[in-house]
């Protein structure tokens, strides 16, 4: 389905501009193969619809990599998650040798032994070591192997349309901090503009489950722990989420700010956010990617901020795709296939040529150069990889610099570990009930949620 | 290659046993089985096959990567331990009673009065049957227009034309399943009044004058010619109709979610999740479960529908 | 005469012939709300603006028209591939089904073997398995075809040959075999008509409203299927609209996406109105759906 699991698929290519590394070295990938015979990968390539530029582009860069090694052919493959298709190509062993998956259902799939251990693979690689361990966690099996390279990463943040917060008087450039004040700008927002949703966040195709996440970070809360015994026990009913939610129904009930609609999913919410029938949401600080390509949405009138972000254990739920591999693949193919994926997703993070030639391929298929990531690698090197492709950028970056300039001061949170997608179904109809039902009530509702995942969790929990 | 094939071809063999094969072609045994060859090889392959295999599938953990183990009526102990099952099967028989209420008499009373058209009758078919024609992604894209809960939405500003409140439609639970049987009787009744349009043109005319001899006014003619000429015909529809609701996807996967509040899970929508969306696989044996459960109960009712109904379809 | 419920003495009553032509007026004008306006309804949003689609759902043109969707969608998305697909799709389908339908109906109905009571009760038994639930077994199939050794993944076969397993067609089919007077059977075999025969040149002419009703339900439905194709039909190249155009959807403008969706609806819409002669006449169905 959508976001979580699809934000990315959308915007696969834009990721080109910012990294995810620590570190800086110059890795390339050698060319001295280990392997003797040839090698043949598949790999799954861009989105279907992506503009032709970035499929040629795509294409010269397989060419550049079988230039370095020739020993392996690369065959793209268009690719896109959908979740029917993806357990039938599974199943039939049809997938591509090297693909990508959503942050939230790679831990599924490593616990289901669906992706290749690249452990050792990983490791050879020259910044094996300096990878990011707080996003590495999204592909780590509990016993610290590894499944993939995460690609891509985002940060939720707070998207608002910057023309709307004019019209109601308020000022763009200084977008709220506090949940109040989310909440009192919404309230403003909908007395003066009839119309507008002041504030709305996604309530379905889990996506509800996951923005109630989101939100939950940023109080602090978090919806599973392992305990002292390391079992993952799930927590839904725990004040934070409490919190989001009363927060939600109060905006909802008492200032009457979140519009008449409340069955949104990513699509849904996007083009009601493009039409600027929402003037705030919750969103993948990279959305504005998919605004610009599917919804009509000039950067100009589009501001990014933080979620804002109170109480001890705070953060940002950060999400993103992961590059993987098959485990049908050869043991050959597997190298192969994270030679190619060091190649064509690392190498352009800290190569400066590449991050330009990527940004002018995005800039001439009219897509946004600039959409804030997630920087989790230190400050100097973002900022450097941002100066490396400056000219080529298109969206004003005052209008993200409230986002930018935050970000670094957040803990970032990856997604609960054990289903996590069926945890966020479970989720959407809390979410849903609080917006449609005035008096709903979050406690039992959340507490009927533990009670129905907490067999299924303990059961998964015992895989690796 | 499977079981059923198995028992049919031993059947054939029963067949060829008793007579002699020159007997037997000469009867016409041949010919009956080279006619049946392309259903045997479609049907074989492409559906009981492929049912038999998730039957056994439905008695298995798999992750549909690695070989699967059998696992006894596992499978079916977690659909029934599931909060959800119980859920999707009231919503279920609701969606169904409420497109009985609304899908089965509509497209009755509208054929009866088409067929009494002069002219145009074609037209009339043809404007019945267009929905039936447009693709549902098309089709529940226009509706969610349709349905959309602010004032501004394309029916809410109809309704305050008349002065009515702006509704919620999908938007709420107690309105969300009661709008998607709306659209879905939409998408559907057209193929119900060409059915019936047409076993209205075989009531022979002889019926009604013998009735008008014998003083019958309209409603007599109707209630006394017309409904049980079309006895047969309604009885299958309506079984048909319950078969068809229970197995209701489309709706509630592309226009709801199941939402609000998991107001419109239906069956047919838990199954893709255990099958797809839950775990990715990890489901399947589950998914399959259900959907046995769901097929037996079907097949009961239908058994039980036509044995009761058997001496009512005779004319 | 071709008459219906009312006698030509009920229509000279002045009550009675008001009140059914207000009737028909109401019903006609409800047809065309329903059958027309939500087509209108997409016609109009399709060479609307994005903006004014989602700001003035109901408005017409506030900004203008825009009929550069069109061609986008044509040409620029170039879902002629796909459209042409579809055609190949829905002919392949067409062919499998009326193939599938007619000789079995026609063996089950009139050669009538012993057996065919249990093999038309396990055609019935497939009406209760849902879809859904063999997507994957059926994919296993159609990636390794018994007998062939040749995946048929991203072929059309893998999606012509499992339309031919309808029950529907079946036993619409049969039900009207079984309608045909059988005195002509008779004398044809008389006359020395062998099986084949009397199919071909018996049967088959006597049968041509069931084949036209058939033919739409194949071609409808082939044009409209989602899911199996979805799964089966990977390579953009041999992928139907229906499949291709939701794909497309996150990365398009929604009016252009709609026009997409235009020109995907308005096939299936001449292919009905064309052949609908054969479906509307009621003789098409009579025999299938009597008693």
């Amino acid at each position: 389905m959508k976001s979580p699991r699809r934000v990315i698929a959308v915007v696969a290519f834009a990721a080109a501009s910012i990294g995810l590394l620590a570190g800086c070295s110059s890795g390339g990938a050698s060319s001295s193969a280990t392997g003797n015979g040839k090698v043949t990968i598949t790999v799954g390539s861009l989105p279907p619809g992506t503009a032709k530029a970035a499929f040629t582009a795509f294409d010269n860069r397989v060419k550049a990599f079988e230039k370095l090694n020739p020993n392996i052919t690369v065959k793209p493959e268009e690719y896109n998650w959908t979740a029917s298709t993806f357990t039938a190509q599974l199943a039939g062993g049809t997938l591509p040798q090297q693909f990508d998956v959503p942050f939230t259902d790679t831990q599924s799939l490593l616990q289901n032994g669906q992706i290749a251990d690249i452990s050792s693979e990983v490791k050879a690689l020259p910044y094996g070591n300096e990878l990011n361990k707080s996003l590495m966690a999204v592909a780590t099996s509990k016993s610290g192997a590894i499944y993939g390279l995460p690609y891509d990463p985002y940060a939720m943040g707070l998207s608002y349309n910057r023309k709307i917060f004019q019209e109601a008087g308020l000022n763009p450039n200084d977008p709220p901090t506090t949940w109040a004040q989310v909440a009192a700008d919404a309230k403003t927002i909908s007395q003066k503009l009839p119309n507008v949703a002041g504030y709305m966040q996604m309530t379905n195709d889990a996506t509800g489950g996951w923005e109630l996440v989101a939100t939950t970070y940023s109080r602090g809360g978090r919806v599973e722990y392992r305990n002292s015994k390391g079992k993952t026990i799930v927590n839904a009913d725990n004040p934070a989420t409490v919190a989001a939610l009363q927060w939600l129904s109060n905006l909802r009930w008492k200032d009457n700010a979140a519009g008449s609609n409340f069955l949104l999913n990513w699509d849904s919410i996007n083009q009601a956010f493009g039409a600027g029938q929402i003037a705030m949401y919750p969103s993948g600080s990279d959305v504005l990617t998919s605004l610009v390509a599917a919804d009509n949405v000039k950067p100009a009138d589009y501001g990014l901020t933080t979620l804002p972000i109170s109480g001890s254990g705070a953060g940002a739920l950060t999400g993103g795709t992961v590059e993987v591999v098959s485990p049908q693949a050869t043991k050959a193919q597997q190298e192969a296939a994270v030679k190619w994926i060091d190649f064509y997703y690392v190498q352009p993070l800290i190569n400066k040529s590449q991050a330009v030639s990527n940004a002018k391929t995005l800039l001439a298929s009219g897509q946004p150069v600039g959409v804030p990531s997630l920087p989790v690698f230190n400050q100097k090197t973002y900022n450097q990889t941002l100066s490396w492709i400056k000219p080529q950028m298109n969206v004003p970056q005052g209008n993200v610099a409230s986002f930018n300039s935050k970000i670094f001061n957040q803990a970032v949170v990856p997604e609960p570990n054990i289903d996590t997608q069926q945890l966020y179904t479970a989720l959407d109809p809390v979410v849903q009930a609080v917006l449609t039902n005035k008096n709903a009530n979050i406690k039992s509702l959340l507490k009927a949620v533990d009670t129905q995942m907490q067999p299924i969790i303990t059961k998964d929990d015992t895989k690796e | 290659m499977t079981a059923i094939d198995r028992t049919l071809s031993s059947q054939t063999m029963r067949g060829v046993r008793r007579r002699s094969p020159a007997t037997w072609i000469r009867g016409g045994g041949l010919a009956s089985l080279l006619f049946l060859l392309p259903m045997l090889f479609i049907f074989g392959i492409f559906s009981w096959y492929p049912i038999v295999k998730a039957v056994v599938m439905s008695f298995q953990s798999t992750n549909l990567v690695s070989a699967p183990t059998f696992v006894g009526w596992q499978n079916f102990i977690s659909v029934f331990q599931d909060p959800q099952f119980g859920e999707s099967i009231v919503n279920t028989a609701y969606f169904a009673l409420l497109a009985l209420i609304f899908g089965y008499p509509i497209p009755l009373i509208a054929a009866v009065l088409m067929s009494e058209v002069k002219r145009l009758r074609g037209l009339y078919a043809a404007l019945a049957y267009l929905p039936v024609v447009v693709p549902p992604v098309v089709a529940i894209l226009l509706w969610k227009f349709f349905y959309d809960a602010s004032p501004t939405g394309v029916f809410n500003t109809l309704l305050a034309s008349f002065h009515i409140a702006p509704q919620p439609w999908i938007e709420n639970a107690a309105q969300a399943m009661p709008s998607i049987v709306l659209e879905a009787t939409w998408a559907a009744a057209g193929s119900t009044v060409i059915i019936y349009l047409a076993a209205l043109t075989g009531v022979s005319a002889d019926l009604y004058d013998a009735s008008e001899v014998d003083g019958a006014g309209i409603w007599k003619k109707i209630w006394h010619v017309t409904l049980p000429q079309l006895r047969g015909i309604l009885l299958i529809t309506f079984i048909l109709q319950i078969i068809g609701t229970a197995q209701i996807f489309n709706e509630p996967f592309l226009m709801t979610d199941g939402g609000p509040n998991n107001a419109t899970v239906t069956v047919l929508l838990l199954i893709y999740r255990y099958a797809f969306e839950n775990s990715i696989g990890g489901g399947y044996g589950e998914a399959t479960a259900l959907s046995l459960m769901l097929a037996v109960f079907l097949a009961i009712i239908s058994v039980v529908y036509f044995r009761i109904t058997r001496s009512w379809s005779q004319n | 005469m071709d008459r219906r419920i009312l006698s030509p003495s009920d229509w000279h009553k002045p009550g009675v012939k008001w009140s059914v032509r207000l009737l028909h007026g109401i019903v006609l004008v409800v047809l065309i709300v329903a059958g027309i306006g939500p087509l209108l309804m997409l016609a109009r949003s399709a060479i609307t603006p994005t903006q004014d689609i989602l700001e003035h759902p109901i408005a017409f043109f506030t900004n203008g028209v825009d009929w550069s969707t069109f061609a986008t969608a044509w040409n620029t998305l170039g879902i002629w591939v796909q459209f042409l697909n579809t055609i190949w799709v829905s002919a392949g389908e067409w062919i499998v089904e009326i193939i599938v339908a007619t000789t079995a109906g026609y063996a089950l109905s009139v050669l009538q073997p012993r057996y065919g009571k249990v093999l038309y009760g396990m055609i019935l038994a497939t009406l209760f398995i849902p879809i859904v639930v063999i997507l994957v077994p059926l994919y296993l199939v159609i990636l390794h075809p018994p007998l062939l050794n040749q995946s048929m993944i991203n072929t059309w076969w893998a999606v012509w040959l499992p339309a031919g397993a309808s029950a529907f067609n079946v036993v619409l089919v049969k039900r009207f075999f079984d309608n045909l007077p059988r005195e002509v059977f008779e004398a044809a075999r008389t006359d020395g008509a062998g099986s084949f025969r009397l199919f071909w040149s018996i049967v088959l002419p006597m049968s041509k409203p069931i084949l036209g009703v058939v033919s739409i339900f194949a071609i409808i439905n082939a044009w409209k299927d989602y899911l199996w194709p979805l799964i089966v039909l990977q390579n953009p190249a041999v992928q139907p609209l229906s499949v291709r155009l939701p794909a497309l959807q996150d990365q398009i403008q929604l009016n252009v996406y709609l026009a997409a969706l235009a020109i995907a609806t308005v096939v299936p819409i001449v292919i009905f109105l064309v052949f609908q002669r054969f479906f509307l006449r009621g003789a098409g169905l009579g025999g299938a759906v009597k008693g």
